[in-house]
């Protein structure tokens, strides 16, 4: 998953950076004033939006509108110091998702990135299930017919991003978009190792494939076992 | 409890005693000139039943051509008083219920003017009595046109008919005073009560001014009252400027607010970051160190909202003056390390006796701000230059710098506070935005002014200018 950071406050946005790196193992991008979070976004390879409200150049209600003006749907999250009941009205009346006043509590704000995440994906439940894997996002553990699957990092987030978008094709390159920042060298072969030893490790000890490599389009999860299977090879 | 003042009482008050004394006055007056009038209706009334009287006096028939009384006097009114006397002093007659005596005003010959009537009281009855001198010719068809007796005559009426008619006049006046006093009493009191009602309208309009709503609109009724419209424009102008002002204040305190739960967000989140997984002992003091240069900051943004708080304030700055010559080499000798790691160098231009009304302490935080700021946003080998100078009777301090400048659009607001033109430089060289709020609040305390012209690429310049407290020596 891959989240966009706008904030101003240098050391705040370091901090809230890290955690969503180390905790659950997001890609983030910082963008330090409106305008440059409202090009960033308009990128469309973020799955959660973190927005200060108070910006220089163009602030928080202003990137808000333009994101969402440009059919963006993105879950946005917004940090504001204004804790005044108008300001929270209009911010969400504007677009945002759910919003934290600040100082907040770092635990609290990856919960809500998570939560949000989940829900700008169609998921309720950060226990997510597809055929026989089983994933539980705050654990941050994956089972495969009951036994537990050891995953890398880098493996557990591109299992994550399929885990949520069950069925459809994603492509290498969304892949890359949404795992990882502006500041990795990316290149599509690397993705294509991680795919490769992520499937090497769920199918250990079954015989039907959980992800499926569409040449030239991309990767598909499917609910693998039993009546799931219906698409075939 | 005490009662309130009441304009409409007062006024009903004020006009009621008015009419009050001119009803006395008016009373009075009636009273004089009825009484006159009376008086000398009553006197002519007297003369003409004297001069019947004289009709009276008839020649007597004897030797001595004397004359008497025929007796016609009997039909004037009974309650009248009269004495008939001849020039040789002998009492022709007088009426039954006048003794015989003559008035004393006459027969003491003090030549009492016979036009005064006398006052007399008969029997317990006020008179007014006249006296009038007249002639009987007796025999006038004899050689020499007969003989001339003269004759004088005192008569009197009683006056009680005449003083009753007065003070019936007198009291007709009276009531009709006071009468009118209660009529005016009661149509004040409803007009009043219909005048002043702009007034509790007005009073109605602003006692629903409140912070949290300042509209003030005084009603036209308000507006079209010449007495009010001075009132409702001051009012509406006083509430403009207090909305104002409360605005400000209410911004600095949410900025304020901003700032402090920034800060500490900054700082929990980082000793959250720490505490989220085990580290290793040097990520703990790099973490730690962190944590406290977070802390360093936000007590620098407390530090200086005090000090702009206090500077407000104005209670410790009364009266101090300092050399702001001094004060600007002294600051200058305190940058030099930090210039020249930012390969800068300062230049200042200045010559003693520069005594300004501004504390030594805030005139090192003024002048430090300044060139703090002019350092940090000049490139390396610029020249910050800082000239004080005197001009006329104020001392002019110029902070120029060869920086990137301020763009024109964003070069009103750098002295408001917590103003950041560029978050990531100021940011990184530690601002707080509050160095020029606290040099524009120090300036205008000291009731000087402060003002900033700025070039991209070129430049910026800030001018202070203080008002000098020391004349310019040499000078003629």
């Amino acid at each position: 998953m891959r989240v966009l950071l706008v904030e101003d406050e240098e050391r705040l946005a370091e901090n809230v950076a890290a955690a969503l790196r180390e905790g659950p193992g997001y890609a983030v991008d910082c963008a330090a004033d409106g305008r440059v979070g409202t090009e960033l976004a308009a990128q469309r390879c973020y799955d959660l939006i973190v927005l200060d409200l108070m910006l220089p150049l163009l602030d928080g209600h202003g990137v808000l509108r333009k994101v969402r003006a440009s059919g963006d749907r993105t879950p946005v999250l917004v940090l504001t110091a204004k804790a005044e009941r108008a300001s929270i009205i209009a911010m969400l009346n504007a677009g945002a998702d759910d919003y934290l006043t600040k100082p907040f509590d770092l635990g609290e704000l990856i919960a809500r990135a998570k939560a949000l995440i989940r829900r700008g994906k169609g998921v309720a439940d950060a226990a997510i299930r597809v055929g026989s894997i089983a994933m539980n996002t705050l654990e941050q553990t994956v089972l495969r017919s009951g036994r537990v699957v050891e995953l890398s990092p880098m493996e557990y987030r591109i299992l994550e991003y399929l885990m949520h978008r069950p069925r459809a094709v994603v492509s290498k390159r969304e892949l890359l978009e949404h795992l990882y920042d502006y500041n990795w060298e990316h290149h599509s072969n690397v993705i294509e190792a991680h795919v490769s030893n992520l499937r090497r490790k769920l199918d250990a000890e079954s015989d039907v494939a959980s992800i499926q490599t569409l040449r030239g389009r991309g990767y598909r999860l499917m609910p693998a076992d039993g009546a799931g299977c219906e698409v075939g090879l | 409890m005490r009662r309130a003042y009441s304009i409409k009482r007062r006024l009903i008050a004020s006009v009621l005693l008015v009419e009050l004394l001119s009803a006395v006055c008016v009373t009075g007056l009636a009273f004089f000139y009825e009484r006159h009038a009376h008086m000398r209706a009553f006197e002519v009334m007297l003369r003409g039943r004297a001069y019947a009287l004289l009709g009276a006096v008839q020649d007597a028939e004897d030797e001595a051509d004397n004359v008497m009384l025929d007796g016609t006097e009997k039909a004037l009114p009974s309650r009248d008083i009269y004495q008939v006397w001849d020039e040789k002093g002998r009492m022709l007659g007088r009426s039954a219920n006048w003794d015989g005596r003559e008035p004393g005003w006459l027969a003491g010959g003090r030549a009492a003017d016979e036009r005064q009537p006398a006052r007399l009281r008969v029997d317990g009855e006020g008179y007014r009595v006249i006296r009038v001198e007249g002639v009987r010719i007796v025999d006038p068809g004899d050689k020499n046109g007969g003989v001339r007796r003269a004759v004088t005559i005192f008569y009197g009426s009683p006056t009680r008919a005449v003083w009753r008619a007065v003070w019936g006049a007198v009291e007709f006046y009276a009531e009709t005073s006071l009468g009118l006093l209660v009529v005016t009493g009661l149509m004040m009191y409803w007009l009043l009560g219909r005048g002043l009602a702009p007034l509790g309208e007005l009073a109605r309009q602003a006692a629903g001014v409140s912070a949290q709503s300042w509209e003030f609109v005084p009603s036209d009724a308000v507006r079209g009252t010449m007495e009010l419209a001075p009132l409702a424009g001051a009012l509406e102008m006083v509430l403009a400027g207090l909305e104002r002002s409360f605005e400000q204040q209410r911004r600095f305190v949410g900025d304020a607010a901003h700032e402090l739960k920034t800060g500490v967000a900054v700082v929990k989140s980082s000793l959250q970051l720490l505490a989220m997984k085990q580290r290793t002992a040097a990520e703990y003091a790099a973490g730690l160190e962190r944590c406290q240069l977070d802390c360093e900051r936000m007590e620098e943004i407390v530090a200086k909202m005090l000090l702009l708080a206090r500077i407000e304030a104005a209670v410790e700055d009364e009266g101090k003056s300092a050399d702001l010559d001094a004060v600007v080499r002294q600051v200058g000798e305190a940058l030099e390390s930090m210039a020249a790691m930012a390969r800068v160098r300062i230049e200042i231009v200045s010559s003693g006796g520069m005594e300004v009304g501004v504390g030594a302490e805030q005139l090192e935080v003024l002048c430090s701000n300044l060139m703090v700021n002019a350092v940090q946003h000049s490139g390396e080998g610029a020249t910050v230059r800082v000239v004080v100078e005197r001009v006329l009777d104020a001392v002019e301090l110029r902070v120029v710098d060869e920086g990137e400048g301020i763009e024109a659009e964003v070069l009103p607001y750098v002295f408001d506070r917590f103003y950041r033109s560029d978050p990531s430089r100021s940011r990184r060289t530690g601002g707080t935005g509050l160095g020029l709020a606290i040099v524009k609040a120090i300036v205008e305390r000291a009731g000087g002014s402060v003002a900033i012209e700025s070039e991209v690429g070129r430049g910026t310049t800030v001018v202070v200018r203080l008002k000098a407290l020391r004349a310019v020596e040499g000078f003629v």
